[in-house]
């Protein structure tokens, strides 16, 4: 039962997080697919089943938060890089700004229940 | 282009057939962008390998990389695509039972063609059931193949129960005739004596007999009507022949006191 709540839990803070995070990964860089899965993949919790940052990374191009644009590589075929757009440059701030207070909002309750 | 073995490329080809499935009718994703991002996330995991790669290295990338199902969120998914999914990418009981479903309710809506969608409907319910050695573990299935499985059982029972009456009734008229006359009856003594007699004959006699088949074959009536008479015995077996027993010998009595 707890082990339940806690993966239904866990999946909606993931949701959010992961456009986040993928964002974050792309800010300022141009990364192809498989590097931003390869980032996220460090972050302990957060990537559950990898191939969820591809449709994510889909719908924020239909957004117009991200761009991608076509590169050759030297290791096989020609690759398409993610990076982010103006709008998307703008969306990200904010994002980061909301994650920031609700962060620091819980890090405040948690030191209140210390003392 | 990486080299995959043969079972790698035929379980490459049905995952990226699910994601195209899944993904198809998502307003929000470009499926075929999302599969061009699969197949090149598959491609640079296996860059440096030198020869081909297995069904297990594979598969090993593919689970990292989820079900595509779980992809899509909940709410983009509408109703009828939920249940095409089930029939298409679900387990079979669930398949079965879906199609059990449609196939009654086509039968309903399209009223002529029911003689063919009901039984149609009533084998696939049995089907689902045989993919479940224990009925008790059918869970929200149940809804979907019980209301074929209760009127196909329904009908067979009442046929089954009343199989000489169904013979006798077209026949009363004459019958009744047929013995007045035989044995020189008056107009005085009610006919309808004599067709009660011969109808609760037949039908004890009818019952008996399977009384006594039931008894030495149990089973027959749990296959018959699976999942519902798991509860039948012997015991039950022994009722239904004195049932027919019972409506046996009075008839019997009556008959006898009619004719003489």
């Amino acid at each position: 039962m707890e082990n339940r709540f806690f993966d239904n839990w866990s999946t909606q803070l993931r949701k959010g997080m992961l456009e986040l995070c993928i964002l974050n990964a792309i800010r300022g860089t141009s990364l192809y697919g498989y590097d931003i899965v390869r980032k996220l993949r460090n972050i302990r919790g957060l990537v559950i089943s990898e191939g969820t940052i591809y449709p994510i990374l889909s719908r924020l191009k239909r957004e117009g938060f991200v761009q991608t644009t076509i590169k050759e590589s030297t290791e096989g075929p020609p690759r398409k890089y993610y990076e982010l757009t103006s709008k998307g440059e703008k969306i990200l701030s904010e994002m980061n700004g909301y994650w920031q207070d609700i962060k620091t909002g819980t890090d405040a309750l948690k030191r209140e229940e210390k003392s | 282009m990486i080299n995959l073995a043969d079972n790698a490329k035929k379980h490459l080809d049905n995952y990226l057939q699910q994601v195209r499935t899944y993904l198809r009718g998502c307003k929000t994703v470009d499926a075929d962008e999302v599969e061009r991002n699969v197949i090149e996330h598959i491609e640079s995991e296996f860059e440096s390998a030198t020869a081909a790669v297995s069904f297990e290295e594979l598969d090993i990338v593919l689970q990292r990389l989820g079900s595509p199902r779980q992809w899509v969120p909940e709410e983009e998914i509408s109703w009828w695509r939920k249940i095409i999914f089930r029939l298409r990418t679900g387990p079979e009981d669930w398949r079965l039972a879906y199609i059990s479903f449609g196939l009654l309710i086509a039968g309903f809506i399209i009223l002529p063609s029911f003689v063919v969608l009901i039984p149609a409907s009533f084998i696939v319910a049995r089907a689902a059931l045989s993919e479940t050695e224990d009925p008790g573990q059918l869970k929200a299935q149940r809804w979907l193949i019980y209301p074929s499985l209760i009127i196909v059982y329904l009908v067979s029972l009442c046929f089954f129960l009343g199989l000489p009456l169904l013979g006798l009734i077209p026949l009363a008229y004459d019958l009744e005739h047929t013995i007045r006359a035989t044995y020189k009856i008056g107009d005085d003594t009610p006919y309808w004596l004599a067709v009660c007699s011969v109808f609760a004959g037949s039908l004890g006699l009818w019952w008996l007999i399977h009384g006594i088949v039931f008894l030495a074959r149990p089973n027959i009536p749990k296959v018959l009507f699976r999942p519902f008479a798991g509860w039948f015995s012997r015991k039950w077996a022994f009722v239904l022949l004195l049932i027919g027993l019972g409506l046996m010998i009075p008839s019997l009595g009556l008959g006898i006191w009619y004719v003489l």
